[in-house]
C-alpha cells in the first residue's frame, strides 16, 4: 500500500468515484461536527486533558516534594578562588564534555564538538523531509532494529575508546613526536568521526532512508553523551583521575556535587 | 432582590446569571459540546490545548507525559524561585550568609532551597528526555519543524537557566564549577575570551560574574523561557496536535508501533 492510503484515510471509508448509486446512511447517539469524516476517535479536550494535566501537576510536585524531605540539597564551604577544590566539576550535564576535553584539545572537544552537535539537532529536521511513520516510536521495526544495534554499537566502543585513551594516552605518546594539533586536534577527532561514521556509512550502503540515517546518528549522539556524562561524573575522582566510584580517595563521594 | 424570590431558579443558578459572573465567564457549565468548547477557547491558559484531541494523543506510552512534566517542573522552580528571591542578596559578601541564613532560619527555607534545587536537575533531565521522545517518535517532521527548532531552543535556556543558577550559593562547589563550565566557552578559537568575558564581566569569577549570573537566572532567562513555552505550546495546537495524530488509521484501531502492518491488513479485507 501506498504511503498516501496511511494518511488520506477518509478516501478509504468514503470513496469519491464509485459505481454504487446508493448510500449507506445512519443516524448515530453522539456529538461533534464530524459530517462526511471518517471515526476520528477524538474526544474534548475538557475535562480528560485537564485531569490528566491535573494529575501530572500533584504527582510531579509530590515527587519532587518528598525527595526534598529526604535529601538536602548541598552547600559547600564559602567561595574561595584561592583554594581549587579537587575535583573541581561542572555540572553533571556539561561534565561530558569535561570528560571529552581529557581526551582532546579543548578547541575540538569545547568548542567544535558541541557546535556540531547543536547544529546536527537544528538541521536533522530539514535533512529527513519524508513524512513516513510519523508518530510512531522508531519509525518501522527496522528502525528499531537500527536504534537498538547502534545504541550497542556506541555502548561498546565509546567507553573503550575513553579506557584506551586513558591508559595509553595519545597525548603522552606522541608528545615531541607530532604538533600538538595532530596529537591532540586531528587524531582524536578522526576517531570520533569514524566511530560515529560507520552506522552511517552501512546503512547508506544498504539503501537506508534519511530517517533511518538519522536514527542511526541520533542514538550514536544521545549514547556517547551518556556515557561521557556518566564516566566524568562516576569515574574521575581527585586530579580528574580515573578511579572506580567506590574506590575514590579522600572520601571524595561524586554524587555530594550534584 | 434576595435569593429567595429568583424565579426558578436555585442559589447556584442566581450566581452563574450574575452579571458579575457572566462577565468573567463567557460558557455555561461544560457538559455539552457548545460548553464543552467555548470552556477551552475562552480561556487564555486553557486555549492553548485544542478543544479536541485525539485518544492515541493520550496513550502514556507515547509521550510519558515529558512535555507537560518539564512545563510543570518550570512552575515548580518559578514558585520556590521567587520565595528565595525574597531571601538572597547576590553579593560577594553576603550571598552565602544568606544561604546560611535560608537553611537555618527562614520557617521552610532549607526544604525550598531543596524543591527548587532538585526540580531544577529533575527539568534539565526531563527536557533532554523529552527531546529523544521527540526525535524516535518523528515528531519533529513536516510541519513541526519549526517546534523543533524552538524545542531545541528551549532545552539550551534550560541548560542556561540551570548553569547561572548553579553559581548563586557562592560556595567551592558552584565556585569551581563555574570556573571549569567557563573556561570551557573561553577554549573557542578568536571569539573564546569574548565570550567568557561577557559571561563573567572580568577575568574571573567574581562579583561581576555573580550579577550578571543572577540577573539571567532571575529576569532574562526566565522569560525567553515563558515566550518559548508560549510558542512551543501554541505550535503544538497549529501544527495539528500531537504527531501521532497524523499516522491515525480508521477509529484509531492499530496500535502505533504496528502500524505499517496494521494497514495493509486494513487493505486486505477491503
Amino acid at each position: 500500500m501506498s504511503t498516501t492510503n496511511l494518511v488520506n484515510t477518509t478516501d478509504e471509508i468514503f470513496p469519491k468515484q464509485t459505481n454504487k448509486t446508493y448510500a449507506l446512511v445512519e443516524l448515530m447517539r453522539g456529538d461533534g461536527p464530524m459530517v462526511g469524516k471518517g471515526p476520528d476517535g477524538s474526544v474534548f479536550s475538557f475535562p480528560v486533558v485537564l485531569l490528566i494535566e491535573i494529575i501530572l501537576v500533584l504527582g510531579v510536585t509530590l515527587a519532587v516534594f518528598l525527595f526534598s524531605l529526604l535529601k538536602q540539597a548541598p552547600l559547600e564551604a564559602i567561595a574561595n578562588p584561592l583554594v581549587t577544590t579537587d575535583p573541581a566539576k561542572a555540572p553533571w550535564y556539561f561534565v561530558g564534555l569535561q570528560e571529552l576535553l581529557e581526551h582532546m584539545h579543548p578547541t575540538v572537544a569545547g568548542v567544535l564538538i558541541p557546535t556540531a552537535l547543536v547544529l546536527f539537532l537544528a538541521v536533522l529536521p530539514y535533512v529527513d523531509r519524508s513524512r513516513d511513520g510519523v508518530g510512531v516510536w522508531f519509525t518501522s521495526l527496522r528502525g528499531r532494529r537500527i536504534a537498538g544495534w547502534t545504541a550497542l554499537y556506541t555502548a561498546v566502543l565509546m567507553p573503550a575508546y575513553i579506557l584506551l585513551d586513558n591508559a595509553f594516552s595519545l597525548r603522552e605518546l606522541l608528545r615531541n613526536k607530532t604538533p600538538e594539533w595532530v596529537a591532540q586536534g586531528l587524531l582524536p577527532l578522526a576517531i570520533i568521526a569514524v566511530i560515529v561514521a560507520v552506522p552511517a556509512l552501512v546503512l547508506s550502503r544498504r539503501k537506508a532512508t534519511p530517517r533511518e540515517v538519522l536514527i542511526a546518528l541520533f542514538t550514536v549522539m544521545i549514547v556517547s553523551a551518556v556515557i561521557f556524562t556518566l564516566s566524568g561524573f562516576f569515574l574521575r575522582g581527585p586530579g580528574f583521575k580515573m578511579y572506580l566510584p567506590w574506590q575514590m580517595p579522600n572520601g571524595y563521594n561524586p554524587l555530594n556535587g550534584l | 432582590m434576595s435569593v429567595q424570590t429568583h424565579q426558578n431558579g436555585s442559589r447556584w443558578e442566581f450566581i452563574t446569571q450574575s452579571r458579575v459572573w457572566r462577565s468573567f465567564f463567557r460558557h455555561g457549565w461544560p457538559d455539552n459540546p457548545l460548553d464543552r468548547s467555548l470552556v477551552m477557547t475562552s480561556n487564555i491558559f486553557l486555549h492553548l490545548h485544542p478543544v479536541k484531541v485525539n485518544r492515541r494523543s493520550l496513550h502514556w506510552s507515547y509521550t510519558f507525559g515529558l512535555g507537560v512534566i518539564a512545563v510543570v517542573l518550570f512552575g515548580v522552580l518559578v514558585f520556590t524561585g521567587v520565595l528565595l528571591m525574597f531571601y538572597y542578596v547576590p553579593s560577594v559578601e553576603r550571598a552565602y550568609p544568606a544561604l546560611r541564613n535560608i537553611e537555618v532560619s527562614v520557617p521552610l527555607g532549607q526544604f525550598t532551597r531543596n524543591m527548587h534545587r532538585w526540580s531544577a536537575h529533575l527539568m534539565v533531565l526531563v527536557a533532554i528526555l523529552h527531546l529523544i521522545r521527540v526525535f524516535y517518535t518523528g515528531a519533529y517532521k513536516s510541519p513541526r519543524e519549526f517546534n523543533w527548532l524552538v524545542g531545541v531552543g528551549l532545552l539550551l535556556l534550560t541548560l542556561g537557566a540551570s548553569f547561572t543558577g548553579y553559581l548563586l550559593p557562592w560556595d567551592q562547589l558552584s565556585y569551581w564549577a563555574i570556573t571549569v563550565g567557563t573556561n570551557i566557552a573561553g577554549y573557542a578559537p578568536l571569539i573564546g575570551n569574548a565570550v567568557r568575558g561577557i559571561l563573567l564581566g572580568g577575568p574571573e569569577v567574581g562579583q561581576d560574574a555573580l550579577i550578571r549570573f543572577y540577573t539571567l537566572h532571575v529576569a532574562l532567562i526566565p522569560t525567553l523561557l515563558v515566550l518559548g513555552i508560549s510558542i512551543h505550546l501554541w505550535r503544538v495546537r497549529k501544527d495539528g496536535g500531537l504527531a501521532v495524530n497524523d499516522s491515525v488509521t480508521p477509529a484509531g484501531e492499530v496500535p502505533a508501533d504496528e502500524h505499517v502492518g496494521g494497514m495493509q491488513k486494513t487493505s486486505e479485507k477491503s
